[in-house]
């Protein structure tokens, strides 16, 4: 499969449609090993146990599952607008299978390398609201339609915070380019440099994946899945295997432009497979942060969410851009970045913060029966 | 641009309504205009098959009614029938009764807590956490009583068996899990920020408005009445225990969480306190008349169940059996206030708030 | 920020904690003596005969009337083997109906009832309703063959 992405065959079509090939082995492994990674996850923290029964510790489990689906019929609603409805899957899967295409997993491994390659993931994903949209439209069902427009509202409002943070990194490194990226972040990585654009990276990825506390368009005790409401069997794992493919692209996008890719603080010359531990490694990290966020957070409203975006994180993103600049600009030393930007962090933090201290709540104790015996274990009584 | 709005029904299959449980939204875009309930479709008429069942079948029904505090409505239904039969319950049974009361309050709250928690769009975390700690309290009410749910444990004049010998260590060991699991869930959710947002100055309800709703129970209480039947209409022998009455300040969704978290704290006191006087003796009276027959009366009893006024209405015309059994319902009552403190807020307020009422269908049905 | 980081902390404290299920079909939770699952009848090992003299009395008592009860005279008791002068003679019980009240278990006068207290008493699926209503041999079965320690209140 690695091999495949440097094989160099000479003729231009089979190089990249083994490349592709490698991609699509790589990404449907990737998902469903995600797949059960989450339910364990997920179970670990609510103390369960979590799949068992197929293969050892259940890790046959999504396998088992995806025949199930594909076995399973594939229902259509009679009033759903049919072509739309079924070729909405795609529009959500597709993006996030091209933006693969653009992002180097080590030095010189990579399908394409892209002098605009950041520009272009972030385009190409930008994308799949659209098939939200259109699944949410054609279900002709009230959930789906609110989930739709949920979907549609929240992936554009985040995609902007989202490209104002990676734009403060390249101001940096001067280049969209994915590899220079990396390569320009050496031994200290860019999050060291530019904490709030990580931090307004982390949260636009975690709405643009809709997981919580942004899982709004799917909100399970809401609108019951949204979009994917209608859909069933082969459609459905579609989208469930999108939502992973995309968890994936993010997390790479991540370890890549913030974490320093295949790089480390120990030095320049790895090899090729420590190269692919570190990015496999940074890129494992992101996904279990975003696990673990799913799983101790609950969901915003679709109001806040919003005013989240448009009133917190695109004014914080902008001064981050504002902040570079001027460090650019007058050429101060490296270190000004990460005080200006750690400054910003701790703003976003107290913004975060004062929702709460405005009010603080606390209840009125009215003691009843103060004259009844006083009891024995008193001191150990109320804690 | 003519816009229109859209009716959403929501249940009776949905996962936030806790149970067969249907509300048809008029919403316009996120906010909701107009909220039109449907209750019954867990109608059993528990109240008429309890007219055709003696006194001791009909606790049976009880459990089936609130089906998260089944021990509170034994009590209640026991009171009533002890009242209309001038039964003396031995001090052994009361205790017990109120020790197990207030550890079917605690585990109800968990399991509320948990499911606000979900409501609130967590995706299972305090579920399971509140589920963690409830087990441990429904396994000492397995070993009581041998039922997980179901108990009728409770019988008019006392109780149906005694309590195993290990009972009283048994509950000694579970409570300070109780309190850690409930730190557990408040560090999850009390302080969290999105919490927070959700859920204050959402469904407020004033306390002028909680009264003449009828409102009871944590509702009432949030909403800033002191009212606590347990303190002012005292029943058993709550009136040997000190706690606190928690009472909120604000009445909207976010103080109903709190008093609900600190009600299990003082629940825990007063089991502690029952605990350290729990007296030996019989828990049932000496004479009790094998077949219960009562005379003429009209009885009402209530207890300060997990929800609030769980009331029974008791008529007899003489005979094994009543004549006519009214229950009054906490769910029913604080769910009738469902569509004052919804309408202008956004449909997912509407589950918070529906969440935050914290109903049993089983109990609004009956 | 600092109530989001709580819980980020209470899960990672809860994940580290050994988790609380229980892998169910292949291990089962211990269940309490005083458990009820459903009521089964006795068997007097002694006389080789049920305790049941079908006295209809459960029967009664029954809230959703899912017994049915059916007397006879004891062929063992002409014989002098057996005290009991009457004894069942069919019995079913409904298990689709009950409502595991134990109700039956207390007015029993012979102690001749009681609620299974093993796990096989909880796990009763059928796929059909009728297979439900349990006769005589069925509900006698288990005491009879050892299986069952019951817990007769009192
Ligand atoms: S089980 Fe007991 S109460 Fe029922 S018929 Fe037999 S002897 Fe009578
Ligand atoms: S447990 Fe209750 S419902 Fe079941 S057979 Fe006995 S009396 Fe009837």
């Amino acid at each position: 499969m690695m091999l495949a992405l440097t094989y160099d065959v000479g003729n231009i079509w089979l190089d990249s449609l083994l490349g592709l090939l490698a991609i699509i082995v790589l990404m449907t492994v990737g998902a469903l090993a995600l797949i059960w990674l989450e339910r364990k996850v997920s179970a670990r923290i609510q103390m369960r146990l979590g799949p068992m029964r197929v293969g050892p510790y259940g890790l046959l489990q999504t396998l088992a599952d995806a025949v199930k689906l594909v076995g399973k019929e594939d229902m259509r609603p009679r009033s759903a607008d049919r072509w739309v409805f079924e070729l909405a899957p795609f529009v959500v899967f597709v993006p996030a299978f091209v933006a693969f295409v653009a992002i180097p997993f080590t030095r010189d491994w990579a399908v394409a390398f892209l002098d605009l390659g950041l520009f272009f993931i972030v385009a190409v994903t930008g994308l799949s609201f659209v098939g939200f949209l259109m699944a949410g439209w054609a279900s002709d069902n009230k959930y789906a339609l609110l989930g739709g427009l949920r979907a549609a509202a929240q992936l554009i409002s985040y995609e902007i915070p989202m490209v104002l943070s990676l734009i403060a990194v390249t101001m940096i490194v001067g280049s969209l380019n994915l590899s220079d990226i990396v390569i320009y972040q050496g031994r200290v990585p860019l999050f060291v440099w530019q904490p709030l654009a990580f931090f307004i990276f982390i949260v636009a990825a975690l709405a643009e994946l809709e997981r919580q506390p942004f899982d709004i368009p799917t909100a399970e005790s809401e609108v019951v899945g949204g979009p994917f409401i209608e859909y069933s069997g082969i459609r459905w794992s579609i989208f469930y295997l999108a939502s992973y493919t995309n968890l994936i692209v993010y997390s790479l996008l991540g370890a890549l432009v913030f974490l320093g890719g295949w790089d480390w603080p120990l030095g320049r010359e790895a090899g090729l497979w420590l190269q692919v531990l570190l990015t496999f490694g940074k890129t494992m990290f992101l996904i279990l942060l975003f696990m673990w966020v799913r799983f101790a957070m609950p969901r915003l409203r679709i109001d806040q969410l919003m005013s989240y975006c448009w009133k917190v994180l695109i004014p914080l993103a902008f001064l981050q851009i504002f902040l570079n600049g001027l460090v650019l600009v007058y050429g101060w030393p490296d270190f000004t970045l990460l005080l200006t930007s750690g400054a910003g962090l701790l703003l976003a933090g107290y913004i975060v913060d004062r929702t709460v201290r405005a009010d603080p709540r606390t209840l009125r104790m009215v003691p009843a029966n103060p004259g009844a015996a006083e009891p024995a274990a008193a001191d150990s009584a109320g804690s | 641009m003519e816009t229109v709005d859209i009716n959403v029904n929501m249940g009776p299959q949905h996962p936030s309504t806790h149970g067969v449980f249907r509300m048809v939204l008029t919403i316009d875009g996120e906010r909701v205009m107009d909220v039109e309930p449907h209750i019954g479709y867990m109608h059993r008429g528990a109240e008429k098959l309890s007219e055709e069942m003696d006194y001791r079948q009909a606790i049976g029904y009880q459990d089936r009614t609130d089906y998260l505090a089944q021990f509170m409505n034994e009590q209640a239904y026991c009171m009533a029938v002890e009242k209309l039969l001038d039964i003396e319950v031995p001090e052994r049974a009361e205790y017990i009764r109120v020790i197990l009361c207030e550890l079917n309050r605690i585990a109800s709250h968990f399991m509320f807590l948990g499911a606000f928690g979900i409501d609130l769009g967590h995706f299972g975390t305090s579920f399971t956490y509140g589920f963690r700690e409830r087990e441990h309290i429904q396994d000492i009410f397995e070993e009581v009583t041998g039922e997980r749910l179901m108990y009728s444990y409770f019988r008019p004049g006392g109780l149906v068996w005694d309590v195993p010998d290990n009972f009283v260590q048994r509950v000694r060991d579970v409570l300070p899990k109780s309190r850690q699991g409930l730190q557990d869930l408040d560090m999850l959710l009390t302080g969290n920020e999105i919490v927070s947002v959700r859920s204050r100055g959402v469904g407020v309800m004033s306390a002028e408005d909680a009264v003449s709703w009828g409102l009871s129970g944590p509702l009432l209480r949030a909403a800033g009445v002191e009212w606590d039947l347990r303190r002012d209409k005292p029943y058993s022998i709550y009136d040997r225990f000190q706690y606190d009455i928690p009472v909120g300040t604000h009445g909207d969704v976010y103080d109903r969480y709190l008093v609900r978290v600190e009600e299990v704290r003082q629940s825990i006191r007063i089991v502690e306190q029952a605990l350290d006087q729990l007296p030996d003796g019989p828990i049932m009276p000496e004479k009790m008349p094998r077949k219960l027959r009562g005379p003429e009366a009209e009885i009402y009893s209530a207890v300060e169940g997990a929800r609030g006024e769980y009331g029974i209405y008791l008529v007899s015309k003489g005979g094994d059996k009543p004549y006519r059994l009214k229950m009054r319902s906490p769910s029913f009552c604080n769910l009738s206030a469902l569509r004052d403190m919804t309408i202008g807020n956004y449909v997912a307020d509407a589950v918070a708030i529906l969440g935050s009422i914290d109903i049993v269908l089983g109990c609004v049905d009956r | 920020m600092l109530g989001i980081l709580k819980s980020m902390y209470v899960t990672m404290n809860a994940m580290m904690r050994k988790p609380v299920t229980i892998h169910y079909p292949d291990h089962h939770r211990d269940v309490p003596q005083r458990d009820r699952a459903f009521p089964i009848l006795l068997w007097d090992k002694e006389v080789d005969e049920p305790f049941c003299t079908g006295c209809h009395a459960c029967e009664r008592a029954c809230p959703v009337e899912c017994m049915t009860v059916v007397m006879k005279d004891n062929p063992l008791h002409a014989d002098g083997k057996s005290e009991r002068r009457k004894i069942v003679d069919q019995f079913w019980i409904d298990y689709g109906r009950c409502m595991r009240c134990n109700i039956c278990v207390e007015v029993c006068n012979f102690e001749a009832i009681a609620m299974n207290n093993t796990w096989a008493g909880h796990e009763l699926s059928k796929f059909d309703r009728n297979d439900l209503v349990l006769d005589l041999d069925q509900l006698l079965s288990q005491h009879k063959q050892g299986k069952i320690d019951a817990w007769v209140p009192e």
